[in-house]
C-alpha cells in the first residue's frame, strides 16, 4: 500500500458522466437533485436532514462517546488510501458514511410520543391545509430537535446529542395492531420492496434516470437507495408486546382556543387515554406522561383569553403544559414568509406507498404543504420544550426509579438467588406468590403471548428500552442481559429474541466495549440466538431482517476484524432469502462495502479484503443486471473495478480465464442493456460503434495513467505474457461505461 | 464432497487447475458443485477472493500448510491453502454435498479422474443431481473443518507438493508457465483419490 506505485494516484474507473469527477459530483449532488428529479424523496430528505445538523465529524470533539473511542483517530491516520489524491473524497465519504448510518440507526430508536387532539384543534389545523390534523402538522418537526439535548445517564454523567428526536404518532392508530395481527407476515417487507421498486422506476426510466445515474448511486456504502431501504426496515415496526420502542412514552393532548369548554375537554381527553377508546392494550404500560397543549389561533382569537386559560391549565396540570400559537389561515407558496414543511424521514413502507400523493405538476413544492415561518418557529420551540423539559426528564426519572426498584433487586446477590430459586421452584421465596412449577415465572400469558405491563419482566424490558432510547447503552445492555434468561425460562420466544437482539445492539453501540475478538464472538453468539428465535421459533421475517441488518451495520462501523463478521451476517440475510430481489442486490453491495472497509495492515500490502469486496461488487452487478437495472449494474461494476484496481496488476485483467470471461460478458451485457435503456438501438452497428468509438479515445488516456504507475513501480509490473495479451484484448471493453 | 484444486503463481496466475470429487465412502470421484452449470466461474471467484486471506495468513503462520483459511458461506465452500517456498500457492476449495439434493441423477461415468485434457478446466463434471449425498456422516466429506479433514488435506497437499517440486525441476519447465504435464495431473488425481 505504501509502495510508490500505489501512492501515485490510481485513476478511478471513469464515470458515466464524462468530465464530472466523482468527488465533485458527490458534493454537488444535494442541490442538484432538487431540480433534476423531485420525486427522489430519499435524496431530498437526505439533504434536508443533513442541512440543519453540522457534519458529524465536526461535532465529534464535543461528544465524549466519539472522542473516547480510540478507533476513530487511528482509523483516520493509519489509512494509507486516504492519502490518495484522486480517491480522497470518496474514501472520506465512506468513513462518514459509517457514522451517518450509525446515527441513522440510533435515531431510528427514538421515543414515541402519542398525539391526541380535540376535534376543534384538528379542525383548526385542517384549515391550514393539513388533512391529517394536528398530528400531521407537528410530526415532521419531531424528528430532529433543534439544538443540543443534554441527557443524563444512570451514573449521572451528562452527554449532549445533536441528533435527538421523537416520533409523533397518532394515538388512535398506534394501538390498533393487536399482538396476533399482521396476517401476511412478509407484507411489510413486500411493501418495502415495492417502495424501492417505485423509487428505482422513477429513476431508471430513460429520460429522467440517465441524467445523473452516478449521482444517485454515489458511493455504494452511502447509497441513498440503501439508506432508504434501511430507513424503511427500521420504521416497519409497529407497537408490539415484545419491545416497547413503539409504546408511547408520552402523549400530547391538545385543545385549541376555539374550544368553549377547554378544561372539561382536557379532562375528557385525558379520560379517553386512560380508560376510554384510546386506552392502551394490556401489554403497554398505562402510565405514560401526559402533556397538555393549548393551540392558540393567532388569526381569530384573542391572546389574553388564551393566556388566561393557559395560566389556568398550568395551575391544574403543573409543568407539562404549552401554549402553541399558530395562525389558522392557509399559507400558500407565494406568501412572504412561507416555509415548506419538511418531509417526514421515518415513514413506514405502507405509508410511503399509499399515504402520499405524488406531485403531478408542481415540481417545486414536492407535494408538501407550506406554513408560515412564525408557525414553524412556534412548533419547533414547542417540540424542543416538550422533549427537553418533559419527555427526557420523565424518561430519566423512570429509568432511575425502575433501576432502583426492580432491576437492582435482581442484580444483587439475593436477586440472583431469587431467580435461581424460581427456576427450581418449590423453595422459592415467599415474596412471590404467583410462582408456578417448571421454572416459568407465571407472568407470561402463553395464550396471548405477552407479559402484562406491570410484570417485572415487562417493566425491566421497558426500562432497558428507555435507557436505550436515552442512549445509555451500557445500562440497557446489562438490563437486557438480565432479562434474557427470564424470557427463555418462560419460553417467551419473541421476547427472548428481542432481548438478545437489543443486547447485542447495545453492546455494539456502547462506546466502552470496543471490538476485541472475544466480544465480537459473544456478540455473534447473541445474534445467532436472536435470529434463530425470531426466524425459526416465531417465523418473524421482518424482525430477523432488522436484527441482522442492524448487526451488520454496527459491526461494520466497528471496523477491524468485526467487518468480517458483518459480512457474514449480510451473507446470512441473503442466504435465508429474507431480502427481496432488490434487497439482494443492495445486500451484495453492502457485503462489498463491508469488505472494502477493511484496510490493509499499515505499511504492508496485505490485510485488506479488496478481492472479496470486488467479488461481491461483481455479484451485485450481476444481480442488478438480472433485475433489469443496467445503470445500477454498471455502477456496481465500476465499483468492482475500483476495488480490483489494487489487486490486479496494472492492466485490470484477471489471470483466471473463466473469471475474465464472466466479467467480460457482464460488461458487455451491461453495456448493451444500458444503451437499450437509453433508447439506442444496439443492433444498429454504427450507433454502437460510435458509442464505443468515443470510448476508445478516452481509453487511451486512462491507459497512459496506468502505464505511468507501472513505470514508477517496475517491481509490481512483473507480468506474465498472457496478461500482456489480455491487456490488448480488453482495451476496447475496459471503459464501456462511458457510453 | 467436491474439490477444486488450483496452483497459483506468486503473481496470481493459475498454473494448474483440477476439479474432482471424493472417492471415499462410495464417491465416484466426480465433482458436483452447488453452482449451476452456467456458474462455473464461481469456483475461481471464490478462490481468487480467498487470496486476501492467504496473503494475511502467510505472514501470521510459520507453516507451509496454512490449514483452512477461508469460507464462502453462501455456497459453504471451504478453502485450504498451502504455500511453497517459491511463492506458489496451492489452494483447495472443498464443498460438502448438498444435504437435500434433488432427485439423484448419478453422473454416468464411474471411476475417479474423470477429468480429460487440460483444455477443459472443470472437465464438464458438474452433474445436476447430487448422488454424493450418500456420503456417510462419519467421513471427512461431511465436516470440512474437522481435524480429520485438516489432516487429510495436509497429506494431500504434501503429496502434491512433492510432485510439484519434481515437475518444476523439469528442465523444460520455465517458472511461471502453466503446468501441462499429464503425469503431474494423474499424480494429483491419484493423491486426491487417496486422501480426499
Amino acid at each position: 500500500m505504501t509502495s510508490p506505485g500505489d501512492a501515485a494516484p490510481v485513476k478511478p474507473p471513469p464515470s458515466f458522466s464524462p468530465g464530472v469527477p466523482r468527488g465533485a459530483s458527490k458534493t454537488r449532488y444535494p442541490n442538484q437533485r432538487r431540480d433534476s428529479s423531485p420525486s427522489l424523496d430519499a435524496d431530498l430528505a437526505e439533504s434536508r436532514v443533513a442541512s440543519p445538523t453540522p457534519p458529524l465529524s465536526a461535532t465529534t470533539s464535543e461528544l465524549p462517546i466519539r472522542s473516547a473511542s480510540p478507533r476513530t483517530p487511528s482509523f483516520r491516520s493509519s489509512t494509507p488510501q486516504l492519502a490518495r489524491s484522486s480517491l480522497g473524497s470518496p474514501v472520506d465519504g465512506r468513513f462518514e458514511g459509517s457514522e451517518e448510518i450509525r446515527s441513522l440507526i440510533i435515531r431510528s430508536f427514538s421515543p414515541v410520543v402519542g398525539v391526541y387532539a380535540s376535534a376543534d384543534t384538528d379542525e383548526l389545523v385542517r384549515q391550514k391545509g393539513f388533512a391529517g390534523g394536528f398530528w400531521q402538522l407537528i410530526r415532521p418537526f419531531g424528528e430532529t430537535i433543534p439544538g443540543k439535548l443534554v441527557i443524563r445517564d444512570s451514573v449521572g454523567a451528562s452527554r449532549s446529542w445533536e441528533d435527538y428526536g421523537v416520533r409523533f404518532v397518532d394515538l388512535g392508530n398506534n394501538n390498533q395492531s393487536p399482538p396476533e395481527s399482521s396476517g401476511g407476515r412478509s407484507s411489510p417487507l413486500a411493501h418495502a420492496e415495492e417502495v424501492l421498486e417505485k423509487q428505482l422506476g422513477s429513476l431508471d426510466d430513460p429520460l429522467g434516470g440517465s441524467l445523473y445515474p452516478k449521482d444517485f448511486l454515489g458511493l455504494p456504502s452511502t447509497s441513498p437507495l440503501y439508506k432508504l431501504y434501511l430507513r424503511q426496515l427500521l420504521s416497519i415496526a409497529s407497537a408490539t408486546p415484545h419491545e416497547t420502542f413503539r409504546h408511547p412514552v408520552a402523549c400530547v393532548i391538545a385543545i385549541s382556543s376555539r374550544n368553549t369548554a377547554p378544561l372539561e375537554t382536557l379532562r375528557r381527553l385525558y379520560a379517553d387515554t386512560n380508560n376510554g377508546d384510546k386506552r392502551v392494550p394490556d401489554w403497554i404500560h398505562p402510565e405514560y406522561l401526559r402533556y397538555y397543549v393549548l393551540v392558540h389561533d393567532e388569526d381569530r382569537d384573542d391572546i389574553t383569553d388564551s393566556t388566561k386559560l393557559y395560566d389556568q391549565m398550568k395551575r391544574h396540570f403543573g409543568l407539562h403544559c404549552h401554549l402553541l400559537r399558530l395562525r389558522s389561515n392557509q399559507c400558500v407558496v407565494t406568501d412572504d414568509d412561507s416555509v415548506q414543511v419538511p418531509e417526514c424521514e421515518w415513514l413506514s413502507p405502507s405509508e410511503r406507498l399509499y399515504g402520499r400523493t405524488e406531485p403531478l405538476v408542481d415540481l417545486d413544492t414536492g407535494g408538501l404543504p407550506h406554513v408560515f415561518e412564525s408557525d414553524v418557529m412556534a412548533i419547533k420551540a414547542f417540540v424542543r420544550e416538550l422533549v427537553a423539559q418533559s419527555v427526557v426528564p420523565y424518561m430519566e426519572n423512570r429509568v432511575a426509579v425502575w433501576n432502583d426498584q426492580v432491576a437492582s433487586r435482581r442484580r444483587g446477590i439475593s436477586g440472583r438467588f431469587m431467580s435461581m430459586s424460581r427456576r427450581w421452584a418449590g423453595f422459592g421465596s415467599g415474596s412471590r406468590s404467583s410462582l408456578t412449577s417448571g421454572g416459568a415465572s407465571g407472568n407470561y400469558d402463553t395464550a396471548h403471548g405477552y407479559y402484562k405491563s406491570d410484570a417485572p419482566e415487562a417493566v425491566l424490558r421497558k426500562m432497558a428500552d428507555f435507557a436505550f432510547m436515552l442512549r445509555d447503552w451500557k445500562l440497557s445492555a446489562s438490563t437486557y442481559e438480565l432479562l434474557r434468561s427470564d424470557y427463555a425460562n418462560d419460553k417467551a420466544w419473541k421476547y427472548h429474541a428481542g432481548a438478545y437482539e437489543m443486547s447485542a445492539v447495545s453492546m455494539l453501540l456502547s462506546p466502552s466495549s470496543m471490538g476485541t475478538k472475544v466480544k465480537i464472538d459473544a456478540i455473534d453468539q447473541m445474534l445467532e440466538t436472536a435470529s434463530y428465535s425470531y426466524l425459526t421459533r416465531c417465523s418473524d421475517a421482518p424482525n430477523t431482517l432488522r436484527c441482522l441488518t442492524l448487526a451488520m451495520e454496527l459491526l461494520k462501523s466497528r471496523g477491524g476484524s468485526a467487518v468480517e463478521s458483518a459480512a457474514k451476517w449480510a451473507m446470512r440475510v441473503m442466504d435465508q432469502g429474507l431480502a427481496g430481489s432488490i434487497g439482494q442486490g443492495l445486500f451484495s453491495e453492502r457485503i462489498s462495502a463491508c469488505y472494502a472497509a477493511r484496510n490493509a495492515v499499515p505499511g504492508m500490502k496485505w490485510g485488506s479484503r479488496r478481492r472479496k469486496a470486488g467479488m461481491w461488487s461483481v455479484f451485485a452487478a450481476d444481480l442488478w443486471l438480472r433485475l433489469g437495472k443496467p445503470s445500477l449494474a454498471s455502477a456496481a461494476l465500476e465499483e468492482a473495478e475500483r476495488l480490483y484496481a489494487d489487486v490486479l496488476q496494472g492492466d485490470g485483467a484477471f489471470s483466471m480465464p473463466e473469471m475474465q470471461t464472466f466479467i467480460d460478458n457482464l460488461r458487455h451485457a451491461v453495456k448493451v442493456e444500458y444503451l437499450e435503456a437509453r433508447g439506442l438501438d444496439t443492433r444498429d452497428e454504427t450507433a454502437t460503434a460510435a458509442a464505443l468509438g468515443t470510448e476508445e479515445t478516452s481509453e487511451q488516456l486512462d491507459r497512459r495513467k496506468n502505464r505511468k504507475s507501472l513505470v514508477v513501480n517496475p517491481l509490481d509490473s512483473g507480468l506474465s505474457p498472457t496478461q500482456g495479451m489480455r491487456d490488448n484484448d480488453n482495451a476496447a471493453d475496459d471503459d464501456f461505461e462511458r457510453a | 464432497m467436491s474439490y477444486y484444486f488450483t496452483i497459483l503463481s506468486p503473481t496470481d496466475v493459475p498454473l494448474f487447475n483440477i476439479a474432482f470429487g471424493t472417492s471415499k465412502s462410495g464417491g465416484d470421484g466426480i465433482a458436483r458443485f452447488r453452482f449451476p452449470d452456467t456458474a462455473q466461474y464461481m469456483n475461481q471467484f471464490i478462490i481468487h477472493s480467498s487470496l486476501d486471506m492467504v496473503e494475511e495468513a502467510q505472514w501470521m503462520n510459520g507453516n507451509m500448510y496454512l490449514k483452512h483459511i477461508d469460507t464462502y458461506p453462501p455456497a459453504s465452500a471451504y478453502i485450504s491453502a498451502f504455500l511453497t517456498p517459491s511463492g506458489a500457492r496451492f489452494l483447495l476449495l472443498h464443498q460438502p454435498p448438498h444435504a437435500a439434493g434433488p432427485n439423484a441423477n448419478a453422473g454416468g461415468g464411474g471411476g475417479g479422474g474423470g477429468i480429460g485434457g487440460s483444455s477443459s478446466i472443470l472437465g464438464g463434471s458438474f452433474a445436476a443431481g447430487s448422488s454424493a449425498a450418500r456420503a456417510s456422516a462419519s467421513s471427512i466429506a461431511a465436516n470440512p473443518t474437522s481435524p480429520q479433514t485438516e489432516e487429510a488435506v495436509r497429506q494431500f497437499m504434501a503429496e502434491v507438493y512433492e510432485n510439484y517440486v519434481k515437475t518444476v525441476m523439469n528442465p523444460f519447465y520455465r517458472q511461471g508457465m502453466e503446468i501441462r504435464s499429464a503425469v503431474f495431473r494423474s499424480r494429483v488425481t491419484a493423491a486426491g483419490r487417496k486422501w480426499l
